[in-house]
């Protein structure tokens, strides 16, 4: 340890005393001091810039392509219960949300997928699910959106949410969801 | 699509006019439960043993045919170790009292041969009691056809014995091995799994013509659940019914109409086409669910489902739509009727405490009786041809197959692996 802080040391003082020495041979005599003059003030050279609007909120929406909006899902789905196709309480202010925002975008169209759960037969489900779609089409109707805006389609039992068999999987997958289909 | 049946080569039909091939212009089909099969002997094939394809061919006919008779219920094979008891079989100059002593009553000879370097396989089959040829048959197959050989000369046995043939008829399923649900085929045995429909979108629930030249099934290819028909051998498809959800399509047994679901008009009922698809007619009239209708081998009545009651049951109607009246009874969700070809049974679907089994309604006693215990959710059943067994799509291993079961609930077999599998149909 000793022997490096000797040797750091003197590399400092060796390199020290050059730099004293270089600072000596470039000494020159100062220059005299620049004469004061008055500058003209600095003009401004720019184009005027063109400013956008800002977007309207209908205007974002137009936009976005068709996928975009389905990713944002502005449309919760409802669900049912057991073997039922009738509007549930609790889906009731879904739907009446839904129909707001379908209200506030007058030009969409928009299709509703029925669906249900593993525990019924191919043939019958395949009704249900469209059972489904239908009470849902008809309450959005109720709520006084056009009959014109709407499609359905049933998948019946064959796109469940999730593959799971018990009773969280089912209630899940029981349900009417929303596609937006033209903007 | 080239057409995977390629006629096999008869090139001479030995004996053919038996007395018992004249007597059976119109068979009556009546399930003999409880008769005793028909005791049939069945001997290694002969075949020049320095011939390896002539062993393999030998070897695969016979074990496809012995399958074949003994799925049937209506043979019985002699066991083999009864043949060490008697001489060996010499086809030039058949002991028939051997093979009585050894209780066969039909002796059936199959020999390979060679023909201009080509394999043919001839059979003969005997009545061993009166000791005379019944039956002679030669065929020249290729390689890949002596699966359907060995099925033609099952079913030549089976209309024999007055019995509907059908060891060459197909099964059609849908599976999602490829990656989403396309219409496929199979020999009644599992074998020979042909895809019949390519694209990415659901095609669902097929029913054969009684032809089995064309499909009615369900479509999600034009962006809704429409009703085509797909002719497999000709590589048509034409649309059916293409407003709502339409499904559930079931031929008449005389091909000539088509019974299927629609929503076309706002709420779930039964309409009848004609067998090109044509001229729709509705026949049901109720604010409730009526779907999966299926034809009485008369052509004249129609089983569906309906929930008209609360939950849904098991209805009949004639043809027209007239006089509905329900059949189920002590059960709350009740469908996927199949109307049996001897017109005495009807096969459903129940669900109980989640599970789903298969059932069949005699319609002459009244009697419901289980056919499946297995806890798990078996659908869709379907009759063979002569009404002795039934195949469904079942989740009992895990993944959804298809299976076949006999009609007294025996013999059950897995008939597919890959991928899911259901919605299986054989007739309606």
């Amino acid at each position: 340890m000793k022997k490096f802080l000797v040797m750091f040391l003197t590399v400092v003082l060796v390199i020290s005393f050059a730099a004293s020495c270089k600072k000596k041979a470039q000494e020159v005599p100062p220059p005299p001091p620049p004469q004061v003059q008055e500058q003209p003030p600095v003009e401004k050279v720019e184009e005027p810039v063109i400013k956008e609007p800002e977007l309207t909120e209908e205007e974002i929406f137009m936009k976005k392509t068709l996928e975009e909006i389905n990713q944002e899902k502005p449309l919760a789905m409802i669900h049912f219960d057991y073997d039922r196709y009738n509007i549930r309480l609790d889906a009731v202010p879904v739907l009446e949300t839904n129909a707001k925002w379908l209200k506030d975008h007058p030009t969409v169209k928009i299709l509703i997928e029925g669906h249900c759960d593993e525990r019924g037969t191919e043939e019958y489900n395949l009704a249900l699910g469209e059972k489904r779609a239908k009470s849902t089409m008809d309450y959005l109707v109720s709520l006084g959106i056009s009959p014109d805006r709407i499609r359905i389609i049933s998948y019946g039992k064959s796109q469940p949410l999730d593959p799971g068999h018990n009773e969280v999987a089912w209630a899940k997958n029981r349900r009417a969801q929303f596609l937006i289909i033209e903007k | 699509m080239k057409t995977k049946i390629i006629p096999v080569l008869i090139i001479f039909i030995l004996g053919l006019c038996s007395p018992l091939l004249l007597s059976q212009q119109e068979v009556v089909l009546t399930i003999r439960e409880g008769v005793p099969a028909i005791s049939l002997a069945l001997p290694p094939f002969i075949y020049d043993s320095s011939s390896p394809q002539a062993k393999q061919a030998a070897e695969t006919i016979y074990q496809v045919l012995s399958d074949d008779l003994r799925f049937s219920r209506v043979f019985q094979l002699v066991p083999k170790e009864h043949l060490n008891y008697i001489r060996p079989l010499n086809p030039k100059e058949i002991f028939f009292k051997d093979w009585e002593s050894i209780q066969a009553r039909i002796l059936l000879v199959g020999e390979i041969g060679l023909s201009e370097n080509r394999m043919t396989f001839e059979v003969r089959i005997y009545d061993v009691k009166s000791e005379r040829m019944i039956l002679g048959k030669r065929y020249q197959p290729e390689p890949e056809l002596f699966r359907l050989v060995a099925h033609r000369v099952a079913d030549e046995l089976m209309k024999l014995y007055g019995e509907k043939p059908y060891f060459t008829t197909k099964i059609v399923f849908v599976s999602n091995r490829d990656g989403n649900d396309e219409l496929y085929m199979m020999d009644y045995d599992g074998a020979n799994q042909t895809r019949l429909t390519f694209n990415k979108w659901r095609d669902y629930m097929p029913a054969w013509s009684p032809d089995q030249r064309a499909i009615v099934f369900t479509s999600y290819r034009a962006g809704n659940p429409d009703l085509y028909l797909l002719y497999p051998y000709e590589g048509r498809l034409s649309p059916v019914s293409t407003k709502g959800t339409n499904f559930s399509g079931a031929f008449s047994p005389d091909g000539k109409k088509i019974a299927f679901c629609s929503t076309r008009d706002g709420n779930a009922e039964i309409y009848v086409a004609k067998g090109d698809g044509t001229g729709v007619r509705r026949i049901t009239f109720n604010s409730a669910i009526d779907t999966a209708p299926s034809w009485s081998p008369t052509g004249r009545e129609i089983t569906f489902t309906s929930d008209r009651t609360g939950t849904p049951q098991i209805y009949l109607m004639d043809a027209e739509g007239a006089n509905v009246r329900k059949v189920s009874f002590g059960g709350n969700y009740l469908d996927s009727p199949a109307w049996s070809p001897d017109g005495e049974r009807i096969a459903f679907v129940s669900r109980v405490n989640n599970f789903f089994d298969l059932y069949i309604l005699n319609l002459k006693s009244n009697k419901i009786t289980k056919l499946t215990e297995t806890n798990s959710r078996n659908e869709s059943p379907s009759w063979s041809p002569d009404g002795r067994h039934v195949i469904f799509s079942s989740n009992m291993s895990g993944s959804i197959q298809i299976y076949s079961i006999d009609y007294d609930g025996t013999n059950l077999r897995c008939l597919t692996q890959e991928g899911e599998n259901k919605l299986p149909n054989w007739i309606n």
